[in-house]
């Protein structure tokens, strides 16, 4: 993508016709990005709190009270009294440098990022049955897909980079199987459109892998070669039938067994989920794996688990250990020699323990450990849809936010440390098919900011850790010694071409296109038992399900949406014909209950109660009402009584009369 | 119109001209792949300036309408309101703006300038644009995979609404007048007499050329009157729509898409400017009207009005030409493949497949 700078304004933006991931094609928010920068609103000194009113105050004076407090903080009470959150937006030296400061400087490992609650779902089972933590083939291949299937996420929306993608494949004759509860717009184009009732993936995945091993479609010399626990899985598959699946999940058996078998017998079949803000369970992901290693689609050009990354940078996050269980490169922080091997990089010793993740510290400050909260370009008071952040923020001695705006949660901060934007500055990203990529700076900063990675410098040598980067390629030349799939990744290597897919090492500086490709490990890949215990049936008090936590609208709350004129309009647009927010049902349950589009309504559950407005639509199945994730109200009043956490509730719809 | 010869070593001389007469100048850049784009002349990068490449992918349609402009600044001062426009009146050239491009800058200025009301922001900087059109001979540099100028009548050679035009014949360059000013140039020196055996090689290139465009066609004239007549089913615009990822790209890379939105924000205390942005008929609050009516709630029905606008006879009337000029940006930044001429085949195809009749 390129940025057009006028003098030192970027004025437009336009994407590169030559860039293998989208030739050329991104979407309205990639358009609209330059606006970022130029915003009016942007902060241009660093903010200190003194009582309840921010003033503007030098750097010096910033890093050293945030230095000050954090000694205080970590005297008193521990280093696991501080917390480090970022966005999946950071870059990736922002990330590595706060994962480091958290360990190497404070010693907690207290660190994660916002997305982390469902992602790392993702992350652990991938690592725990593939051995590698990511999507293992390219967006490109998926044009060589003879079939692709696309499971709960809303590509048009989402991504519609890969959406593209998906519906270019499918002009061009591949088949399309959409697994979801919505009928969505890439659902439109799909060969079988398997709709089924929210959270029952696992056994419609249960019942395909039933169709593939009755009709005996296995890939065994695929499996024998390389899968470990075929004979576990297959005992729990046989508990499985198709016709029970089709009633749970309520998808006609003809449709799920055309969609199992169109699967198994492509020459390479790809298969595509959101690790993002859906609800995504361990289960779901576990039951997609399976289907892979069943039949083999692992490896070939065309096939393959593609686990796509929502944000632009949850992957590069997540790489450089913003988990609070994994060292930078996935490793175990539990794992002593894996520590070592960091320790000698970094010369101090790490802490063992995991650390707390951001459920626990925006839910309750993990039981009231936590005192400090550093907020790396994070905004959870907007875009957390779990836990209580403003409360949590509220109740913190120290609060640090690093941000271009004064966000929700900045105005909760004690100090506010003003970053520089994209296009200001040379860092790196990378995407969901693991490419790293350089982002140029076009522009000087905006005077009085600074990149957020120079900042997290400044406190650390504040703290007394002796940290010398002159820029974020010395921080990359620092994380290629850590990570080893990174290790080739140095700043002239990634601006030579259009960034390099790791693993990208110094045997393999041009990185890795797919994995698998030169062969697959023998019996790396592990099968995982899935039990059928899923409860579908309705209580009757309460008949239809409501899904929280539905990422359609997420897009509403990223910081580009509210800085961007058009973009901005398109937001009002829903606020203006939903004042009340919404919840969005299916025309027949609508019907049936008396229901007009925008009409208030009355959700009840069994543990409370909240108003809405209905959003008659017939891109929801039957059954289900779901939630967009910035309807805080119905959060708060249904959910906020339930188990922190749960997905999926049983509720029943009622109109509120006026 | 005059034309002229100009030796192959001397064609840049063109933007020393115009640098030399106090233009701004843009002309394009060759990047990585096929990535090329417009970029201001300086003396450090006047020698990298192209003839032969890939039409650059963001159009110069933004140096008439910009992306993003302020129109003016407004302020409050004891109960008084000050309105203070913002123009940009330099003098700018663009250097090498292919001959769809042309079209789709005259296309702008019937719908700017051409009725009652004339956009004095438009008409500021169109006034002070010099054009210099570079004709597309060159089948691997020059012609991408989605061009189908010809199929538009704008290309490869823009017969009008240029100043200069440029066409390279192999051992030396033809350069046509389209305008006073642009003859003015041929006082100097460097422009040789053209023979007849000259026009004669033109039209022998340009015959050829027309022939090395690549895969892509769109057959319009049917289409057109499907689309005046309403013809259409509107199954087939559903097929269309669920293709439609809504970006908004097709609108901001199309040389003749007019469309914006303004918006007011605060810039100080007291203080606001009014900016206007290209807009997107993809974008559902585009048709939206206050008080929560949207004609075009269904993304089918938006996708409906880009055709319409484009390719019905009421438009093409008002403004004298399609607002298509054949360039191919929009089947290359389309995520749905359903730029012009996928739209156009599908139609036809659905209105053939319409037509089959039934034997008893």
């Amino acid at each position: 993508m390129y940025l057009e700078a006028v003098g030192n304004q970027i004025v437009g933006a336009y994407p590169s016709m030559s860039h293998p991931t989208n030739e050329g094609r991104i979407c309205v928010r990639g358009w609209h990005v330059h606006e970022v920068a130029s915003s009016l609103d942007r902060l241009k000194s660093p903010l200190l709190k003194a009582d309840g009113q921010f003033r503007e105050v030098s750097w010096d004076e910033a890093i050293g009270f945030i230095a000050g407090r954090m000694k205080e903080i970590r005297a008193r009470h521990g280093p696991d009294a501080l917390a480090f959150l970022n966005s999946p937006r950071c870059s990736n030296e922002e990330a590595y440098l706060l994962q480091k400061l958290a360990r190497a400087v404070i010693g907690t490992n207290n660190v994660d990022h916002g997305t982390g609650v469902y992602c790392n779902n993702s992350i652990n089972v991938l690592l725990d049955m593939l051995g590698v933590p990511a999507t293992t083939s390219s967006i490109s291949e998926l044009a060589r897909s003879e079939v692709i299937v696309v499971d709960g996420v809303d590509l048009a929306r989402q991504l519609p980079t890969i959406g593209g993608a998906v519906l270019r494949a499918k002009l061009a004759g591949a088949k399309l199987v959409v697994i979801d509860s919505r009928r969505h717009r890439v659902a439109e184009s799909a060969d079988f459109f398997l709709q089924l009732k929210p959270g029952t993936e696992p056994v419609l995945y249960g019942a395909m892998a039933k169709v593939i091993v009755d009709r005996g479609l296995m890939n065994l010399p695929f499996i024998k070669a390389h899968c470990r626990g075929y004979e576990e899985f297959l005992a729990r598959v046989r508990d499985y039938d198709l016709l029970a699946a089709a009633e749970s999940c309520g998808v006609a058996a003809e449709q799920i067994e055309a969609a199992a078998l169109a699967y198994a017998r492509a020459r390479s079949a790809a298969i595509l989920y959101s690790t993002g803000i859906e609800a995504r369970d361990a289960a779901p992901v576990e039951a997609i794996v399976n289907l892979a290693l069943l039949t083999g689609q692992l490896g070939k050009e065309g096939a393959g688990i593609f686990a796509l990354t929502e944000h632009n940078n949850l992957q590069g996050v997540c790489d450089m250990g913003v988990l609070p269980d994994r060292l930078p490169g996935y490793r175990k922080i539990a794992d002593d020699g894996a520590r070592a091997e960091v320790e000698a990089v970094w010369g101090v010793q790490l802490p063992a323990k995991p650390g707390l993740a951001s459920r626990s510290l925006l839910a309750d400050r993990g039981k009231g450990q936590v005192r400090a909260l550093w907020l790396c370009r994070y905004d959870p008071v907007s875009t957390a849809f779990f836990g209580d952040a403003a409360n949590v923020l509220q109740q913190c001695e120290l609060v640090v936010a690093q941000h271009l705006f004064l966000t929700e949660s900045a105005r909760y901060a004690h100090v506010v440390l003003p970053t520089t934007a994209f296009g200001e500055e040379r860092v790196t990203f990378t995407n969901t098919e693991r490419r790293i990529q350089l982002a140029e700076q076009v522009i000087e900063p905006l005077p009085g900011t600074s990149p957020a990675w120079q900042q997290l410098t400044q406190v650390a040598r504040a703290l007394g850790a002796d940290w010398k980067y002159d820029s974020a390629a010395d921080v990359m030349d620092e994380i290629g010694t850590v990570v080893p799939f990174y290790s080739g990744a140095n700043y002239a290597n990634l601006a030579a071409e259009y960034g390099r897919q790791w693993p990208c090492t110094k045997d393999r500086p041009l990185g890795t296109r797919s994995l698998f490709a030169e062969g697959l490990p023998a019996g790396g890949f592990k099968f995982m038992p899935i039990t059928r215990d899923i409860q579908v049936t309705a209580p009757a008090d309460y008949p239809l399900t409501l899904v929280f936590g539905h990422s359609l609208y997420y897009w509403n709350q990223n910081v580009l949406i509210q800085h961007s004129e058009t973009l901005k309009r398109e937001y009002r647009m829903l606020l203006l014909d939903y004042p009340e927010g919404f919840v969005e049902m299916n025309p027949d349950d609508a019907k049936q209950l008396g229901i007009r589009d925008g009409e208030k309504i009355r959700l009840h559950a069994a543990g409370g109660s909240a108003v809405t407005a209905a959003r008659v639509t017939p891109e929801v199945r039957r059954g289900a009402v779901f939630v967009p994730y910035f309807v805080r109200q119905v959060q708060q009043q249904i959910r906020g009584t339930t188990e922190n956490g749960v997905q999926l509730i049983p509720v029943r719809v009622v109109k509120e009369a006026g | 119109m005059k034309a002229r010869i100009l030796e192959h070593g001397d064609v840049l001389k063109i933007v020393d001209l115009l640098r030399e007469q106090g233009h701004e100048v843009f002309a394009p850049f060759a990047g990585r792949g096929r990535d090329t784009w417009f970029d201001l002349v300086t003396d450090e990068n006047r020698g990298r300036v192209q003839v032969h490449l890939p039409n650059p992918y963001y159009p110069p349609k933004r140096f008439v309408l910009p992306h993003i402009e302020r129109l003016m600044k407004v302020r409050k001062s004891n109960g008084d309101i000050q309105i203070e426009p913002t123009y940009r009146d330099r003098k700018r050239a663009i250097f090498g703006i292919r001959s769809c491009d042309v079209a789709g800058i005259w296309h702008l200025d019937r719908f700017y300038l051409g009725r009652d009301f004339r956009d004095l922001y438009y008409e500021k900087r169109r006034k002070n644009l010099f054009l210099v059109n570079v004709v597309c001979t060159d089948p691997e540099r020059d012609i991408g995979e989605e061009c189908f100028c010809p199929c538009a009548d704008t290309g490869p050679a823009a017969r009008e609404n240029f100043d200069l035009q440029v066409m390279d014949l192999g051992d030396e360059f033809m350069v046509v007048a389209g305008s006073p000013a642009g003859e003015a140039f041929f006082a100097n020196p460097m422009f040789k007499q053209a023979t007849e055996a000259h026009v004669e090689k033109r039209r022998a290139i340009l015959g050829e050329v027309r022939k090395r465009f690549k895969t892509t066609t769109s057959w319009f004239p049917a289409t057109v009157r499907y689309v005046s007549q309403g013809t259409i089913l509107d199954k087939t615009w559903e097929e269309i729509g669920s293709r439609c990822l809504e970006c908004g790209g097709c609108t901001y890379v199309c040389p003749a898409c007019t469309c914006f939105t303004v918006s007011d924000r605060q810039i100080g205390p007291g203080e606001i400017e009014r900016v206007r942005i290209w807009d997107a008929c993809a974008l559902s609050g585009f048709t939206r009207m206050a008080g929560g009516h949207n004609p075009r709630r269904a993304v089918h029905d938006r996708r409906n009005r880009r055709f319409f606008r484009k390719l019905a006879h009421y438009f093409i009337q008002r403004e004298l030409s399609m607002a298509c000029v054949g360039c191919g940006r929009c089947a290359a930044v389309c995520h749905g493949d359903i730029g012009m001429p996928s739209v156009v085949e599908m139609i036809r195809r659905a209105t053939a497949e319409n037509d089959k009749l039934q034997p008893v």
